[in-house]
Parts: C-alpha cells; structure tokens; sequence
C-alpha cells in the first residue's frame, strides 16, 4: 500500500527525518510512537505530499506521492486544525467533502451515523463555524471528515489528543470498526500507548528520526513500550 | 469546483470575524470607505478641468496619459507595501482529491477581486464617458479602458510573483525601490521623462486599438509566471513568505536599571519589534512625521494657528495614538499570564507611560528640523508634544480598558480592522479636540502665543500629576479588568 524508500528530511542540515525503508501493507494497521521531535508529523507531511522530502521517495500503490495526485482519491487524513476549512460550518464541511466524492446527502448522512457517538450531540447542528469549536471538538470534525469518503487507507496524527476520556473510547472503537468491518489501512500516530496497541497490529517506534523497533502487536506489546520509554 | 472554491472565498470574506464587529463600527468603517470611494469618483468627473489649469494649452487627454505609468509605477509600489497573496488558503484543500492545478487557479483568481485592482475604475471610467467618449468614440475609449484596467492585473500578477520572490531576497526589495525613485528623480530633473514615454504610448493606443492585445498577452504571460511558479512549489512551507525566524532584539541592558518598569518597557519593545503588526504601527507613525509637509508650506494656513497645533499633535503623538488604541490588547495573547504575575496595575500603566513619553519627546526632537517654516511651527510641536506627554496618554489609558477585542499580532495593520472597536473613534475626538479647545479662547481673544502656551502648561501640570492619575487609571482598569480577560480569551 505504502512504500518509503530512503526518505530523509533535513532542515538547515539538521536531519529530522531518515527511514532507508519501511513497507505499510494493506488492510495493515500500524500505530507510530515516539517522543517529541521524533518526527512523526514530518513523516505524515512527506506522505501526504505536504513537505517536499530532502532526499528519497514515497509510494502509494506504487505511485511516487509527490509527482501524481491520484493517491488522494482513496487516502484520508487528518493531521492537525490546518486541515479544517475553519470558517465553514461541519456541515458545510462534511457536504464540501462529500461532493468531492460524489456523495449524496443520504449516503454523507449514512456515513456519519457511526460517528453520532463520538460527536456526542455537540457538533452537528450548532450553527457555529469550525473556528470556534474546541480543540477536542475540532479534532472529532477532522477524523470524521478524513474517514468519511470510505477511504483505503487513513493517516491520522495524534487522533486521541485533546479528546476527554469517553471520546477517547469511543474513538478507539471507531477505528476498530473500520479495520475490522472495513479493512481499512490505518496509519496513526500517538502518544497513548494502550490506545494505539489496542487499536494497531504493529507498532514503529520513531527516535530522532529513525525507526528503532518494529514489532507486531501482542499481549506483553505495552510493558515492552513502557519499558523503552522509561528513561 | 473553481465555483465551489471561490464560494469558499466568499463565505471566508463575509464571515471573517471583522464583520462580526457592532454595528455602529461597521457603519463608521462603511461611511469612510464610502467617503474615499465617492473622493475618488468626484475627483474623475472634474479630473480634466484640474488638468487644464494645471496644464493650460495642453490636451488633458496627453497629459492623463501622460501620468498613466506613474500610476502604474506607485501602484505597484503599493502593492509592494499592503498587498498579499494569501497562498496559504490552499492548505485545507493540499490533503483532499482536488487537483492542484486548479487549487492554484483558485488562489491566483482569488487575488483579481480586490479593491486594489479596481478603485482605479472611480477615476478612469468618468473620464472616459466625459472625455474620451466624445473624442474618440465609444471603441476607443472602451480600448483604452480596457487596456489600463488590463494592466492594472498585470501589475496584480507581476506583484505576486516578484513579491515571492523578493521576499528571501532583501536586497532585490531595495534594488526595486531605489529604481522607482531613480525614475522619479530622472523625470523631475528631466534627464529621462517617463510621462513623455507613457503619453505616446497610451496616445498611439488610442490611435490604434487593437493594440489593446498587447496588455492582455503581458497579463497573460504574468499569470503563466505565477502559475508555473506555484505548480513547482505547492508546499506549504515553501510558497508561504519566507519568516525570519530568528531571535531580534537582544536586551537592551541600560532598561534594566528601572526595575521592573524598565523590564516591562523592554519587553513591550520585543514585542513590537517581534510582530508584524506591531512593527507596521511604528512605519506608519514614521510616515505621519511628513504630515509637515502638507501644513506648512500652505499660505492659507502659515497665518493662523489652528492646523498647525493639529499637525504638532498628529505629529509628536502618533505613535502614541497608533500604539495607544490598542493598550491592552497587545498584551492579548498572554494577558491571563500577565494577570497571574506580580505586576500591579498601576505598574503596568506606568511601564506604558514612560514608553510613551519618549516616543512623543523623540517625535519632537525629529521635527525640529520644520523650524525651517518658522520658530512658531517649534512654538507649537513642543507644546503638542507636551499636551501628549500629560494629556492625552491619560485620555488613551481611559479609553484603553474599552478594549476588549483579541488581536492577531501576525498580521500587517495596513487596511486591518480586527480589534477596532467604536471606542477608537470616540477616543480620537478628545485627543485632537481637547487642545484645540484649550488654544481656542486665545485665539479669538488674538492673544494665540498664549493659547499655545497654556496647551503647553497644561501638559505639564498632567505629567507632574502622572502618579494620581496613573492610580486613577489603575483602579479603573482593576473595575474592568473581568470583562478585558474574558473578551481576550475569546
């Protein structure tokens, strides 16, 4: 689904990024830890075609990123409140969405029913534009925006930040439906770690830019990571 | 979907929160644009008859003409200055399946419907119907309309592109600038006349209209610029103007030896050197220090004393003004912290006043050289300059806890209503009206030297009071001080 080859990113020569490989299978679900500065949003920028990489290539489906566009057709992402249209409103962002992808306003409806829950009754219908929503509540807007189009493969940055405990949870179930329900390609990345070993098969631990440890998720997955990110 | 976009950009312009003001300030901001607008248009229907006296003998149609690429010139000059391509608009759209060819059309397009592109219109389209209509014939004058309005876009897309361009090359921005005056200087000194170039131009145009092609194709050909441009540098990081990131402003040491009012000064100083609205204040006030120039060498003026008080005041109080209107929503981004540390009120405000207090005193000292139109003009700056200092910092501090709007430091103040609110309007009555009422009695007792002195005196009694009236300032600002924290946070 998604291939990095020796991608490397420097800002004035400091180098943030470098992963010489790293391979995402479809129907995988991969969960990215790692402290701050390791460069986990810079990774998700030069997959989505957001930052022009230093050095090295991106493919999706075997498609270099940042010469075609046709990969945005079937990936969703939500990094952060720059991705929001902030000055519309979530319906008008959602039916913006939707007519992108040629949705009705029964099938952009459907769609958002599973997400009813985690909008928890303050989202749609408040006749408030997105700007003045809460960070937690500009984040639900994101991810419901992102999976929305039924997408093959998602890249969600810090999705439970922000979130209040019930919100977490219900996200965390979310996400399990699309996997399960949808075999959808999820690629997240987060500081909870029993969150993102509940929700992930495989878990990239990234520091200082570099992959340290891929390993698939099992039962003794969270001590191992609390393990590593005692100091 | 260009459609869809550009429904985008109308939702983002009505929504965008300056409209979102009272409705008394839109109302003042709409009578101003109104007020400017119809200046324009006045100016265009009897724009030939003020070229006939200035240049009896000639044809007003060649001297028009004639100014056509100074307009040109100083237009794109200042768009140097105020205008922008918000090239980050496309950001929320980067992630989504929309072509980014077309998000580039999107936010080129998006730069065409702006005033800068068609205020022009007020002045060209009247002295079209009024003079080139019957001259030339309804054609031509359509052509030469045409061409002009055609090159104004140009000037559009040309601003565009260079400014991207400059804007990580410093020393190109000066090259240009220089270059604008040097043609300026060359006119005046008739080594090399551009109005001569710019009338034939514009008058072989009016002889031959099908040359209106040759506009289009320069739009058509800046617009490529821009695209090809844009296409190869679709990153956010990249096409937005460069930042200077580093750290400026060091700490200014001989601050540190006013205690904790010097440090507050001092951090007041980084925080206008580190923001761009900040800063664009401080141009602007620099700017006004010209205002001398249209006062006084004006006979109708030179013999009373009225417009050049007005002047003084404008002059060694700008800044103060400027700045002061929006004390304390500088300090908006952090105000709860500022509210949690050990800074009184009273401190904060006296920080304010003995910043203030240079700033007017150096105002002054810079246009002494104005001692060239007279002693008087020196007579009344440091009276004006005084009146600042002991009046009206007070009158602005009063005001000041009206201030409740949040502002963007980020963004230029060039055309930038966010946080203006009525009260800004009301406050500058009293700060240009209380000294005049203070001379006026003088005057029409035709005693003006003690008008002028009493104005003088009287900001002096205000600063040798300043301790009770910053204590009244501060207790108003205590009464006060719920509802600034709260409009802050919002």
């Amino acid at each position: 689904m998604i291939a990095i080859t020796n991608i490397q990113k420097a800002y004035n020569g400091r180098t943030v990024v470098n992963i010489p490989e790293l391979v995402i299978n479809q129907g995988e679900t991969v969960g990215l830890v790692g402290n701050n500065g390791a460069g986990k949003t810079t990774l998700f920028r030069m997959l989505l075609d957001l930052i022009r990489p230093t050095k090295g290539e991106v493919f999706s489906k075997g498609i270099n990123v940042a010469l075609h566009e046709d990969w945005k057709a079937y990936t969703g992402s939500h990094l952060d409140e720059g991705f929001l249209i902030d000055y519309l409103t979530p319906e008008e962002y959602f039916k913006f969405i939707g007519d992108l992808q040629g949705l009705s306003a029964g099938d952009l409806s459907e769609r958002l029913a599973p997400f009813l829950d985690l909008f928890n009754g303050e989202i749609l219908n408040q006749k408030k534009y997105i700007r003045d929503f809460s960070k937690g509540n500009q984040k639900k807007i994101g991810v419901a925006a992102a999976a929305l189009s039924n997408p093959e493969i998602l890249i969600l940055d810090e999705p439970f930040a922000n979130l209040d405990p019930s919100s977490q949870i219900r996200l965390k179930n979310l996400l399990k439906g699309l996997r399960y329900q949808k075999n959808m390609t999820l690629l997240i990345s987060s500081h909870d770690l029993s969150h993102v070993i509940e929700v992930c098969e495989r878990i990239v631990i990234l520091e200082k830019g570099e992959i340290v440890q891929d390993m698939v998720t099992n039962e003794n997955t969270l001590q191992e990571l609390e393990a590593y990110f005692t100091v | 979907m260009l459609t869809t976009l550009l429904a985008h950009q109308w939702k983002e312009s009505r929504r965008s929160s300056v409209f979102g003001q009272s409705i008394a300030i839109n109302i003042i901001l709409g009578f101003f644009i109104a007020y400017f607008l119809l200046s324009f248009l006045v100016l265009g229907f009897f724009i030939d008859d003020l070229l006939r006296q200035a240049y009896p003998n000639q044809n007003p149609v060649a001297v028009f003409n004639g100014f056509l690429l100074y307009f040109f010139l100083v237009d794109l000059f200042m768009r140097f200055m105020l205008q922008d391509l918000p090239v980050l608009a496309i950001q929320p759209y980067l992630h989504l399946p929309i072509k980014k060819a077309r998000l580039i059309h999107y936010v080129l397009l998006k730069s065409v419907p702006s005033l800068f592109n068609f205020w022009a219109l007020l002045i060209l389209v009247p002295f079209m119907v009024k003079i080139l209509m019957p001259a030339y014939g309804i054609m031509v004058a359509a052509g030469w309309l045409l061409s002009v309005l055609l090159l104004t876009f140009f000037n559009n897309f040309i601003l565009i592109y260079f400014k991207r361009q400059l804007s990580s090359n410093p020393k190109l921005t000066l090259l240009f600038g220089v270059a604008v005056v040097g043609l300026m200087l060359a006119d005046y000194f008739g080594l090399l006349s551009l109005r001569i170039a710019s009338a034939s131009a514009f008058n072989f145009l009016l002889q031959n209209p099908w040359l209106v092609v040759l506009p289009a194709v320069l739009l058509a050909l800046a617009y490529r610029l821009n695209y090809t441009f844009l296409l190869a540098h679709t990153y956010p990081e990249e096409i937005a103007l460069k930042r200077n990131n580093a750290v400026e402003g060091g700490d200014i040491t001989f601050l540190n030896r006013f205690g904790n009012t010097g440090k507050l000064i001092a951090l007041e100083m980084k925080l206008i050197w580190r923001h761009k609205r900040s800063k664009s204040v401080v141009f602007m006030s620099l700017l006004i220090l010209s205002y001398g120039f249209i006062f006084y060498p004006n006979k109708l003026y030179q013999e009373g004393f009225g417009m050049f008080l007005f002047a003084g005041i404008m002059m060694t109080g700008m800044f103060m003004f400027n700045y002061g209107q929006f004390v304390p929503s500088w300090q908006s981004g952090h105000f709860d912290a500022l509210l949690t540390k050990q800074i009184s009120p009273y401190q904060f405000y006296l920080a304010k006043f003995w910043f203030f207090v240079p700033t007017s005193l150096v105002a002054f000292l810079v246009t002494l050289p104005y001692a060239y139109f007279g002693w008087k003009v020196v007579a009344i700056n440091l009276a004006a300059c005084l009146f600042n200092i002991g009046v009206n910092t007070f009158v602005i501090f009063y005001f000041s806890v009206l201030n409740t709007n949040r502002i963007d430091l980020s963004k230029s103040s060039a055309f930038n209503w966010q946080g203006v609110g009525a009260s800004k309007f009301v406050m500058m009555i009293p700060l240009i009206l209380l000294p005049l009422l203070v001379y006026a009695p003088f005057g029409y007792w035709g005693i003006p030297y003690w008008g002028i002195s009493a104005v003088g005196f009287l900001g002096l009694v205000g600063f040798a009071l300043h301790k009770q009236m910053l204590n009244l300032v501060a207790s108003r600002f205590l009464s006060h001080k719920y509802k600034i924290a709260t409009g802050f946070r919002q």
